[in-house]
This record gives C-alpha cells, sequence and structure tokens, in this order.
C-alpha cells in the first residue's frame, strides 16, 4: 500500500487578501463600466423622451392668446376648460367609446387566429404566423389609405353591393365613427395576435385533447378549459388595444375626415389649427394621465389574478 | 393522435368552419395591403371600383412627382441615421441591462421601454414644444430625436433577446484566452448577437420610415417625410398615384420582415 | 518538497454578507504535472474555486500564486491559463482552425508560426482533418477535443477543466476521460479539473481535492481518499460504504501501512473482530468502514472466523455481482458477491458476514451529521 497522507496542507505564512478588498475593486470597475454603456441610451431618451414630455407638461400651465403667443405663467386654466366645457367631455367620451368598440371588436376578429396559430401543427404554421404580424411593420398612414379605397364611396364595399343590387345609395363608411373604427380593428388586428398568443402560454392541444377524452364536448372543452386559459392572454390584448386606440391619430384623421373628433385629433387640432399650444399641452397631460391610469389598474388586476 | 382517433372515427363538422373563419379574418387583416396592390394597376383615372384596365402609369408617374421623391430622400437620410444612432447608443445599454447586476436594473429597464407605452401624439406635441425655442423645427436633427425615442425601445429589446441566449461562457473563455473587455465584445459578443442587433436596426429602420404623426408635427412645413407626403396627398386628392407609392412602401416593409424572420424570428424580435 | 506550481492560501469566497461562504478558507498545494480533481457535489464550492484561480470571479480573501507569484490581482486576460467549459463554448461563428488560433492572435504570435501551432493541436487532439469545420457540425466528443485544443495551443500556466465530459453520453466520457489524461500527461500541463463524478476523479487525478460545504474534507491520491478517508463525507462520497459503530479495543501491533496498527475492535453485542487504524485509538468508539466488495458474505457459518450473523433483506442482480443488503441487529449492510460464487443467497435467507481486519478502516473522526 502507498504512503497515506491526510494532512491538508500547511496553510501558507504570508498574509492572505484583506477581506473583500478585490471584491470592492471589481465591484467599482464593474459599476464604471456599465455607467459608460448606460449614458449614451440615458441621455438619448432624456433629449427625445424625458425633456419633451416635461416641457410639455410645463406648457400645459400656461396661458395661451391668439396667434400662438404663450404668456408664461402657473395657471390651471387649460385643464378647467376641458373638465367643465361639455364639447370636452363629448370628445373624451367619444374616445373612450372608440376605445371600447375597437377593443372588443379586434378580439373577437384576433382570437380565432390566435387559437389557431397556438394550435396549429402544420408545417406552414410559421409563414402563418408572420403574415398574421408582418402588417405591423407596414405603414399606418398606407393601411388606412387602403381602408379609404375599400371603404369610401366609389369604394369596393359600395361598388360591390351596388352592383349587386343590394343598395340603391352608397354607405357612408368613410368621414364617419364607422369607418375609423373598421380601420382601427384591422390596424391593431397583429398586436392583439401577439398578445394572445404570448398569454396563451399554458394553453397546450393536449390539454384539450384530454379533457376531451375525458368525454367533454367540443363546445364544453372549449368553454371549461380553452377559454378560461387564454383570458390573460385576452386581458393583455385589450388593454393594449384599448390604449393604443385611444392614442391614435392617423386613422381617425384620416378615415374621419375632420367629422371625427376624438382627443388626438383635437391635440393636433389644438396646435396647427388653433395654435393654442397650452391648451393642447393640458389636453395631451389628461390623454397620458389617463393612459398611466389604466395600465396602472390593469396590472392591478393581474397582479390579483396571477396571485 | 392516434389514439384520440381510436375512439371519436367520426366527421367533425366543426373544424373546417373554424378554418374558413380564421381564414376570412385573414382576409380582413390582409385587406387593405391586397386593395392597394389592385388599385395600382388599376387604370381607372379616380379611385373606383371594378378596376377597368391594367396599367403601370401610376408607376411611371412616381419618379416625376417631386413632393414623394423629396419624402423619400427625407425619409432615407432620417432613417438611416436614426438606425445608426439609436444602435450606437442601444446596444450598449442592452450590454449593461443583460450582462451586469445593479440596484436599479429592473427600473433601468422600464425606462427604456417606456416610449413604447407613451402615445406618440402625446409625444409629438412634446418634442414640437420643446424644439420650437431651440430651433429643431424642421431640421433633420429634429426628426431624428424625435425618433429615436420610438426605436430604441426595439433595438433593446431584440440585443438582449439575443444576449440572454447567448452562452456567456464564450465571452469567459475568450478573456481566459487573453482577450481584454473590447476585444472581447468585437471579436465575440457582437457576432454572437448579431441576428438580434440586425433585427433591431431593420425594426428601427422601418418604424422610423413609417412614422407619421411625430414627423407631423415636428416637420411638416418644412421638411415632409414620405408619409407626411403620403398623408397630405391622400386627404387632397382621390387618384392611385400613391397606390402605387403604397406598394413600394410596402415591399420596403416586407423586406424588413423577411430579414427579421431570416435572423431571428418576427415573433421573437416584435414580442 | 518540490515547490508548487499551484498555491492556492486561505481562499474565501461570500457571495453575500450573512450568507455562509461557498469556499471557506481553502489552503491547497499542486505539484508541476499534476493533474488535481475538485471532486464534490454541487453546491461545495468546486467550481467557484475554479473560477476564482482563472479570475473570472473574484475572491473575498485569501490568495492565489503561480510559480510563487501572486496573481490574486491580476485580470483574467493576462493570467495565461486555458479553460475548457462544461458547454465547450466554442465560438460558433469561426471554424475549428480559427477557434483555436484565437489565444495565439491574443498573443500576437506570428502568423506562420501561429499555423504550425494549430496545426499541431489539432493533430494532438486527432482532428488535423477538421480544421476548416464549422464547429455547430462537428459531434460533442469533438468539440471537447477542439475546446481542449484550443486552451492547450497556449501553453498555459494552468489548465482548468470544468466538468468537460458532463455533456457527453456514458460511452463517449469515457473514452474522453482516457484521452484527456493521455494528452494531459503528454503535454505535462498542470491541471485542474472540477468534476462531481467520483469514478472521473479516482481514474484521472494524481491529487483528489474532495470538497463539501466551501470546505476541503480531503486532499490526497486516488488510493489515499479511497481506502483512507479522513471523514464519513469522504467515504460515503467516494465509492460504497458500511459503517458500523465500534468500540476500539487492543492495539495488537502495526499494520502493513506505514504508521497504522491492528487493533481488536468490540462490535457492540455482536463480538470481537478485527481492523487497521491510526495509532493511539484505543478505548475510542468510532465508525469502521468496510467497502460492501470487501464483506464477504456466506450462507453457512465457518468455524475459523468470527462473523456476524443477520438476515438477507434485498438481493439486486446485475450479471457481474449480486449486490445483498443484511440486517444484523440494528444495522444493514450491503456486501457485493461475485457471481462465480457457488449458492447465491436470496431474501429470507440467513447470512454470515466476515471481513479481513486489512480491510476494516477506523475512521479517525467521529461521523458529522453529514447526510449520505
Amino acid at each position: 500500500m502507498t504512503t497515506i497522507t491526510t494532512e491538508n496542507p500547511v496553510p501558507g505564512t504570508r498574509e492572505g487578501l484583506e477581506s473583500g478588498v478585490l471584491e470592492a475593486a471589481a465591484n467599482k470597475r464593474r459599476k464604471r463600466t456599465y455607467l459608460a454603456l448606460l449614458i449614451p441610451g440615458i441621455l438619448g431618451l432624456l433629449v427625445s423622451f424625458v425633456f419633451p414630455l416635461l416641457y410639455m407638461v410645463r406648457m400645459s400651465f400656461n396661458e395661451g392668446a391668439p396667434d400662438g403667443v404663450v404668456i408664461d405663467t402657473f395657471t390651471f386654466q387649460t385643464y378647467i376648460k376641458p373638465l367643465t366645457d361639455p364639447y370636452y367631455w363629448r370628445v373624451t367620451l367619444d374616445t373612450f367609446r372608440m376605445g371600447l368598440t375597437v377593443g372588443v371588436l379586434c378580439l373577437v376578429v384576433s382570437y380565432p387566429i390566435a387559437l389557431f396559430l397556438v394550435r396549429s401543427t402544420s408545417k406552414y404554421k410559421g409563414l402563418l404566423l408572420a403574415i398574421a404580424i408582418a402588417p405591423l411593420l407596414t405603414s399606418a398612414v398606407v393601411r388606412t389609405y387602403g381602408w379609404m379605397v375599400i371603404l369610401g364611396t366609389n369604394g369596393l364595399v359600395n361598388t360591390s353591393l351596388e352592383s349587386m343590387g343590394l343598395i340603391g345609395s352608397p354607405l357612408k363608411l368613410t368621414n364617419n365613427m364607422t369607418g375609423v373604427t373598421i380601420g382601427l380593428v384591422e390596424i391593431f388586428m397583429p398586436y392583439a395576435i401577439l398578445a394572445m398568443i404570448s398569454g396563451f402560454g399554458r394553453l397546450s392541444p393536449q390539454l384539450e385533447e384530454a379533457a376531451g377524452s375525458l368525454g367533454a364536448s367540443k363546445f364544453k372543452v372549449f368553454m371549461r378549459v380553452t377559454l378560461p386559459l387564454s383570458l390573460p392572454g385576452v386581458f393583455t390584448a385589450f388593454l393594449l388595444v384599448f390604449v393604443m386606440a385611444i392614442s391614435t391619430f392617423i386613422t381617425p384623421r384620416l378615415l374621419g375626415g375632420g367629422s371625427v373628433q376624438v382627443l388626438a385629433t383635437e391635440i393636433y387640432d389644438q396646435t396647427t389649427g388653433l395654435l393654442n399650444w397650452p391648451f393642447a399641452a393640458a389636453l395631451s397631460v389628461i390623454l397620458l394621465v389617463l393612459f398611466g391610469t389604466i395600465i396602472a389598474i390593469y396590472q392591478r388586476i393581474v397582479q390579483k389574478i396571477g396571485g | 393522435m392516434s389514439e384520440a382517433r381510436l375512439f371519436k372515427p367520426r366527421f367533425n363538422p366543426a373544424k373546417p368552419i373554424f378554418n374558413i373563419v380564421v381564414f376570412l379574418l385573414y382576409l380582413f387583416l390582409l385587406a387593405p395591403l391586397i386593395i392597394v396592390f389592385v388599385v395600382s394597376f388599376a387604370s381607372n383615372q379616380y379611385l373606383s371600383f371594378p378596376p377597368e384596365g391594367f396599367t403601370l402609369k401610376w408607376y411611371q408617374a412616381l419618379p416625376s412627382e417631386t413632393i414623394f421623391v423629396e419624402g423619400m430622400k427625407v425619409s432615407l437620410i432620417v432613417a438611416v441615421f436614426v438606425t445608426v444612432v439609436v444602435l450606437a447608443i442601444g446596444v450598449p445599454a442592452a450590454l449593461a441591462l443583460q450582462r451586469f447586476e445593479f440596484k436599479s436594473k429592473a427600473a433601468m429597464e422600464a425606462f427604456f421601454l417606456s416610449p413604447l407605452l407613451t402615445p406618440s401624439i402625446v409625444l409629438a406635441l412634446g418634442m414640437v414644444l420643446l424644439f420650437g425655442p431651440l430651433n429643431l423645427n424642421n431640421t433633420y436633427t429634429g426628426i431624428i430625436i424625435g425618433h429615436v425615442a420610438i426605436t430604441i425601445p426595439f433595438v433593446i429589446r431584440t440585443t438582449i433577446m439575443s444576449l440572454a441566449t447567448a452562452d456567456t461562457s464564450c465571452e469567459d473563455a475568450a478573456r481566459i484566452l487573453g482577450a481584454g473587455p473590447w476585444t472581447v465584445f468585437r471579436r465575440v459578443t457582437l457576432p454572437i448577437i448579431r441576428p438580434g442587433v440586425i433585427a433591431g436596426g431593420v425594426i428601427a429602420f422601418i418604424v422610423s420610415f413609417d412614422e407619421a404623426v411625430i414627423s407631423l408635427f415636428v416637420a411638416e412645413s418644412g421638411l415632409p417625410t414620405l408619409p407626411v407626403q403620403v398623408l397630405r396627398y391622400v386627404e387632397n386628392s382621390a387618384d392611385a398615384a400613391v397606390a402605387a407609392l403604397s406598394v413600394i412602401l410596402i415591399l420596403i416593409s416586407l423586406a424588413v420582415v423577411v430579414v427579421v424572420e431570416r435572423v431571428m424570428g418576427l415573433r421573437k424580435a416584435l414580442n | 518538497m518540490t515547490e508548487s506550481k499551484l498555491s492556492i492560501v486561505d481562499l474565501t469566497k461570500k457571495y453575500a454578507a450573512g450568507l455562509a461562504p461557498a469556499v471557506d478558507r481553502l489552503n491547497m498545494e499542486v505539484e508541476e504535472g499534476h493533474l488535481v480533481a475538485l471532486l464534490g457535489p454541487s453546491g461545495c464550492g468546486k467550481t467557484t474555486t475554479l473560477r476564482m484561480v482563472a479570475g473570472l470571479m473574484d475572491p473575498t480573501a485569501g490568495s492565489i500564486m503561480v510559480d510563487g507569484r501572486e496573481i490574486t490581482q491580476e485580470p483574467v486576460n493576462k493570467r495565461g491559463m486555458g479553460m475548457v467549459f462544461q458547454s465547450y463554448a466554442l465560438f460558433p461563428h469561426m471554424n475549428v482552425e480559427q477557434n483555436v488560433a484565437f489565444g495565439l492572435q491574443m498573443r500576437q504570435v506570428p502568423k506562420a508560426e501561429q499555423k504550425a501551432r494549430v496545426a499541431e493541436a489539432l493533430d494532438m487532439v486527432q482532428l488535423g482533418h477538421l480544421g476548416k469545420r464549422a464547429t455547430k457540425a462537428l459531434s460533442g466528443g469533438q468539440q471537447q477535443r477542439i475546446a481542449l485544443a484550443r486552451a492547450l495551443v497556449v501553453e498555459p500556466t494552468l489548465l482548468l477543466l470544468d466538468e468537460p465530459l458532463s455533456n457527453l453520453d456514458a460511452k463517449l466520457r469515457d473514452t474522453m476521460r482516457t484521452e484527456i489524461r493521455s494528452i494531459q500527461q503528454r503535454t505535462r500541463a498542470t491541471t485542474l479539473f472540477v468534476t462531481h463524478d467520483q469514478d472521473e476523479a479516482l481514474d484521472m487525478a494524481d491529487r483528489i481535492a474532495v470538497m463539501n460545504g466551501g470546505l476541503i474534507e480531503q486532499f490526497g491520491s486516488p488510493i489515499d481518499v479511497y481506502e483512507r478517508p479522513r471523514t464519513h463525507f469522504v467515504a460515503n462520497f467516494i465509492g460504497q460504504a458500511n459503517f458500523l459503530t465500534i468500540t476500539v479495543g487492543e492495539d495488537v501491533g502495526p499494520a502493513s501501512a506505514a504508521g497504522e496498527r491492528n487493533y481488536k475492535i468490540e462490535v457492540p453485542g455482536l463480538g470481537h473482530f478485527g481492523a487497521v487504524g491510526a495509532s493511539g485509538l484505543t478505548g475510542r468508539s468510532l465508525p469502521v468502514l468496510i467497502r460492501p466488495h470487501r464483506l464477504r458474505a456466506s450462507l453457512q457459518p465457518s468455524a475459523s472466523v468470527q462473523e456476524l450473523k443477520g438476515t438477507v433483506e434485498q438481493v439486486s442482480y446485475t450479471g457481474d455481482t449480486l449486490s445483498i443488503a443484511v440486517r444484523v441487529g440494528d444495522e444493514v449492510l450491503q456486501s457485493q458477491l461475485h457471481t462465480t460464487s457457488g449458492s447465491l443467497p436470496h431474501t429470507g435467507d440467513t447470512a454470515f458476514l466476515s471481513w479481513d481486519p486489512e480491510h476494516a478502516y477506523i475512521l479517525p473522526e467521529h461521523a458529522k451529521a453529514v447526510a449520505a
């Protein structure tokens, strides 16, 4: 048998490193590195995001005079008007109603596609998914224009219906809320589909099959398994579409043709037409607050449900 | 599958109906793009249906439409600069957010993504207000700054995603083999996360190129971008010239979609 | 004693104040050319130790010396080491040659020399023909060898291997074990090798450091740690082990191993037997270790040898061997028999257990409450 040494080697006689010195130095170095990496981005966002918003908030407390003159002061005047004038209450309500309608309709038309994509085992699944979300990267102006062509007085829908003899005179589908709603529903579909697919995480064909093999009917499987499991995705999609719809500008502007007034178009009119900068700023702050509140409430709800 | 079939050999009518519904919804989703395509080849003088004949005149007319050519030039310059700037500041920030641990990390990440959750009309108004006294309205600088805010979240997200899936021991291996921090980044990290950087870059490009609201507020009168020109044109006239232009814009978007899908997957990049 | 290649002195790593240190005042001397295995269960601090030696992690306290020179504060890219990772960590965007050449490029070795050394390194791992291949196209075993060539081509001061075999399938693991060992012996690269696999450590290492809870429980040759474990943990972690708590009796003279004595021992209530151990243990109550394959079990009592009588509780047949669990009083002892022996026991049989005194080793310390 070989020699048997069971002793640990003798500890070194020299003094070791003082506790934590090296780590502290390394932490300092690391901190310098990540700050250096972050600072350009932070500066970029300060200039292009934070400062404009802060400046706008400050502007909302100024007073607007005719011809775009801004009187530097500190007043709540700009907020009193939209909160007391029934016109602005109506615009706000219309904006909300549009958001809700678009949100609900968008869910209805997006849900089947999302469900189809989650369940699909087709080899074209990737392609179909890409087609469903690709419109997200096309210009909103172009897509709205497409809807003007479809819905206009001489558009696809009206000419088709007329030639079939179903209607006598063209339906009014543009320059009103109907057209805006249809356009927005389509424009936000890719977002809704994406959000739903991500939220459908717990949904699996196996689960549905299992329920089916236990004797549940197709309808029952859908109501008892599929739908409840897909609710988180549906909620997220609704919120996303709702907040985008209440703040969107291009589509209400083009498809509304000046006769649909929502907060976004009102902000634009106050700036370009009336040059009332403080008032436009106040409307924007109100929109931003609505936006933030809804998201905050939503996150509360999600936490409650999730926890 | 086969077991399920054992128990349920009968025909299920729900499935084809569901598939037809899905097909119709796809049609609805793609309708505006398809229709723009059709109209762009139609010889009707004004927007109307049905198409009376096939023509390429709208496309042939495009190069002589100065407002579109000018707008295209402005949009391209803006989009190129925005892409460069946003990659230069976004990729390092993503690196910090993914490879380092610090206290305010979650808040910092939320901060970088927050422009996505801000209505662009609000942002646009803020910019036009701030840029007024700075004389940045109607300048390239103004539009570019405006677009940085809305494109940076995309670059941050795709880069973080790539970093998260990359094996950090590759970086460790390079350091042990003698590479300093900059060399590690240039020769190992960057090539590995290239798909995310490319995807973020082309998305930033197309988002800037297609952006209309901020450009409208900041530079409508002096330096209109292509989407602003299209917007104004659509508001005022009814011919199909803009359809031909739209088809070109759609094709550019499609190219971006293909690149993103190839390098990292569209869903991953946009979600 | 020769000058150590690597000395680790009081090396400590605390991840957070209040937490138990991941590595606790660790000391180790590694001789030039040795392959040392850091062996232990996950969370024992072995990988943390390796990463501190590599410079990928900063120690809280202590120092690391290579060739007598303090390197604790040297940045990782100046340490001149080579490392092979569990995931191989080959650069996915470079081909095989570019991967291997990377370290040489960092050292600004002239192009021609780079080429020659890369070729030589690839030949060493028998992959000279794959130089232009993309790394993704290679099998796990091939990737592993490229990683090894990449680490060795720079002639590292130390070669560090972090669980390099755990991503390979069982058969390939055996081949790679032999190959890594033979390459290591040819290059005489001083090597630190992290593993949780005791067979790997026994097979490959010149020295094994058995780690547990941030401490080295034992540092010694494979034979040392197997035959003469210092603690209950080491005995249990390396190989299978039976323990009996005994009272050490009379010292009956020197044993065959230097410094050890033969003792009479008493298994309380069951009789007197023989065992070996360090000197001066008489009168103490200590655990005695008997490896299952050295615990004889027979169905007939023997007239000449003192035996423990028990009942066979479980039988497990694995082809070459038969493992049986025998209940003796409150204890259950494992015994391994070769299947060549005539009549094999069955559950319920009465079995008679015995051992040679030199196969029963009295542990110098009491068992700590360590879960096996």
